[in-house]
């Protein structure tokens, strides 16, 4: 039998006075794994994680958490990183710390253990006693990010869990998000506009836009589906004799003026309808210097760009 | 309850450990003696009339003059004219109810005594200010000390010493027999100033704590997991318990300096001296016998102690709620001085009437202002040593009561709402919407 999904979104609406923030958006996260959410600014992102807290509710549209109708109740197995955070600056970080995860439900001695293994693990052990305002900025991250995590929730939620962090502690960071996956007890919901990092780390993605739910589905198939028979190349000619050369045999997309060290160029380009590929491979071959030839396949960040512009031109 | 619970000690434990509030508790009873001060300067700035009759029961200061059919002072200089202050003299006293249906505002009252004990006898219907009664008492002592030099056969300057007078008015109201109204209404507003501080302090200790959480984004995760009247109420009632903290240990202060300055002055024999009959006499008995400090021990002080506290928990609920919300609109403190004026303005307005309530502290404002729910911590305690009917008393907490359970309920509509906008100038028309919505 297949598990529930850790959340069943549907049909969700979301109005504040005329402006429409949520639109009938509707998708389901599977257990387990990690989930993106993605969409520009003001895509009504941030409205549906603070649903998913219970900070403020649907007009209209239901949201099932592991099979229940999400309530206050399942608070305390969700985990939470929001993308504007902060600490009390006049608290301890220790205490600071002991203080959400008591607030999270979490007993004294069971926070004080568990505070000390993620305290290690991302080296900010020996900040227990300074002051808030004296730690550093990526400290800060830290700490916030160990608070989310802390209470072992079902669903963590990540808003933007990376920014802010210098490329040693982000690479942390990634690492505990890649155990946590492995380890297959938490479900994590990524929100970022960090599209290597939803290549890298999410299994399947759902793209807001405008308030409603634009592109769903898992990342592979999503990359495969966005294929549009674009082919790149890297040759060893000049622009000109590579323009030249390919004549009105294929429409020219993009083409790299400066060459690389190795003295190559890259070219993306789309054949005509009806060309045989490998006829096409083996004449452009004979034309120019080509070094490699394959078939392009779209990044997170263009199937991004593609299907929200695609949406505006939709609506326009 | 648990969450409320870790929120309350949170507020409450970061504040009172900080050393600006163990400083600050420490200064407190400097600052009351200095604005304890202005009081009675303002109080001294406002003059009412008065009409002083001045009973001279052995004829020493005053005589019959044929001509004007009437008894005049013998020494005019003595009663000097004062806009405020009118002499009329006599041989013997007004009955009460004779007193009271005449125009007189004091009756003073003495008898060759004055010349043993220097004190003089005063009643009253409304209790005088204490520019009236300073007046009115350097005025007597030139009277009875001009007296004592006509009576000296010889003087040199031992004698003058001796003749030197400062005679003492120990006053009575008429109708209630009570003669230390001018002390207990300084008590009272002492009370009510106290009252005016914590409120106002602590008050806005939440609405800076509201604001910092929500321009840390701290409150993003903090109302995650409590609901956002939850957080409200736990900054409230933990900032409010800072402000409970520092009255007790202020009374605890304030008792360790009573006892402790109690056993230094009975040691020192100061006592014995200060005394009239030459007895040795304990503390608490020195003051009672005391006409300047005996209307301490007059006080009700249960009473005026429950009273404060039943005002300052639901006086402090109704308050900051009320800065709570307006914290919660606004990202930064500068952009909360419009919203704060009509929050500000009641509680502005009931320290300018305890004030003028120095002079008359039964006056119609003063009275009025007791039960206005927004007024009345402040002016109910002004009047509250003087003595309210029960009836006045409970009326006037129950609307305090009702009024903070209603400014509570609307405060965390505006407070939910408010805590997760950001970059927005709040007018009241958006806070009024914010009322409004469910």
């Amino acid at each position: 039998m297949r598990d529930l999904p850790a959340l069943n979104i549907a049909d969700i609406e979301k109005s504040f006075g005329a402006q429409c923030a949520l639109d009938g958006v509707g998708f389901q996260v599977p257990q387990r794994g990690v989930f993106g959410l993605l969409g520009p600014n003001g895509a009504g992102k941030t409205t549906l994680l603070r649903m998913l807290n219970g900070i403020t509710a649907p007009d209209r549209g239901s949201i099932s958490f592991f099979g229940e109708p999400i309530s206050r109740e399942h608070l305390k197995s969700i985990g939470y990183l929001p993308e504007e955070r902060g600490l009390y600056k006049s608290m301890r970080v220790g205490e600071q710390a002991m203080y959400f995860a008591q607030l999270r439900g979490m007993n004294k001695t069971d926070a004080r253990s568990k505070l000390r293994h993620w305290f290690e693990r991302l080296e900010v052990d020996g900040w227990w006693n300074k002051e808030v305002s004296e730690v550093s900025k990526g400290m800060a991250q830290k700490i916030q990010f160990i608070l989310s995590v802390l209470h072992e929730p079902k669903l963590l939620i990540l808003d933007e869990p990376l920014s802010g962090f210098d490329p040693i502690n982000a690479q942390r960071v990634r690492d505990v998000i890649a155990d946590l996956k492995a380890q297959g007890n938490t479900t994590i919901l990524l929100s970022t506009h960090d599209m290597g990092s939803v290549e890298e780390m999410c299994d399947e993605v759902a793209l807001l836009n405008h308030g409603k739910l634009v592109l769903h589905g898992a990342v592979p198939e999503l990359r495969e589906a966005a294929r549009d028979g674009r082919v790149e190349v890297t040759f060893r000619d000049t622009v000109m004799e590579f323009t030249v050369a390919l004549g009105a045999s294929a429409e020219l997309i993009r083409i790299e003026e400066e060459a690389t060290v190795t003295g190559e160029r890259r070219a993306l380009l789309r054949l005509r309808d009806g060309t045989d590929q490998a006829e096409w491979l083996h004449w452009i071959s004979g034309q120019v210097k080509l070094t490699s030839c394959a078939l392009w396949q779209p990044g997170m960040r263009e199937i991004f760009i593609q299907a929200v512009e695609h949406q505006g031109t939709d609506e326009s | 309850m648990n969450r409320l619970r870790l929120i309350i000690f949170r507020e409450w434990y970061t504040r009172v450990r900080r050393r600006a509030f163990i400083l600050g508790t420490l200064l407190v009873p400097i600052l009351m003696a200095i604005l304890v001060g202005f009081g009675v300067w303002m109080e001294r700035a406002q003059m009412e009339e008065n009409k002083v009759l001045v009973a001279d029961l052995s004829g020493l200061i005053s005589y019959w003059d044929e001509a004007r059919e009437a008894w005049v002072p013998a020494c005019p200089d003595c009663f000097p004219e004062r806009s405020h202050l009118e002499y009329r003299f006599a041989e013997e006293a007004l009955s009460d109810d004779d007193f009271l249906a005449s125009d007189y505002t004091l009756m003073v009252l003495f008898d060759d005594g004055i010349l043993q004990h220097q004190t003089a006898k005063y009643f009253y219907d409304k209790s005088p200010a204490l520019s009236t009664e300073s007046a009115v008492e350097n005025d007597l002592s030139s009277a009875i000390e001009r007296f004592k030099v006509k009576e000296e056969l010889a003087l040199n300057y031992e004698a003058y010493k001796r003749l030197k007078t400062n005679v003492r008015l120990v006053g009575e109201d008429v109708v209630t027999k009570d003669g230390n109204a001018t002390g207990r209404t300084l008590i009272g507003f002492i009370f009510s100033f106290f009252m005016f501080i914590q409120i106002m302090v602590y008050g806005m200790h939440v609405m800076r704590g509201v604001i910092e959480e929500k321009a840390n984004r701290i409150v993003e995760v903090v109302i995650s997991v409590v609901k956002p009247i939850e957080l409200m109420a736990g900054k409230i009632i933990g900032i409010g318990l800072v402000g409970v903290t520092q009255v007790l240990a202020l009374t605890l202060l304030g008792y360790i300096v009573f006892q402790v300055g109690g056993i230094s002055l009975e040691a020192s024999g100061l006592l014995t001296a200060a005394s009239n009959e030459g007895l040795e006499l304990d503390f608490e008995t020195w003051i009672a016998s005391n006409d300047s400090l005996g209307f301490l021990l007059d006080v009700n002080w249960p009473l005026m102690i429950f009273a404060s506290l039943i005002y300052f928990v639901a006086g402090f609920f109704m308050y900051a709620s009320l800065f709570a919300a307006i914290g919660s609109a606004v990202d930064q403190e500068s952009d909360a001085q419009y919203l704060m004026i009509p929050a500000m303005l009641p509680l502005l307005a009931s320290y300018i009437v305890a004030a003028m309530a120095l002079e008359n502290p039964e006056g119609q404002v003063a009275v009025i202002g007791s039960y206005i729910p927004l007024t009345a911590p402040i002016l109910m305690l002004i009047r509250l040593p003087l003595g309210v009917e029960w009836w006045e008393l409970t009326g006037s907490i129950i609307g305090v009561v009702v009024t903070a359970y209603v400014l509570v309920r609307l405060s965390a509509r505006i407070f939910r709402t408010g805590i997760l906008m950001h970059g927005k100038k709040v007018t009241f028309r958006e806070l009024g919407r914010w009322l409004r919505h469910d």
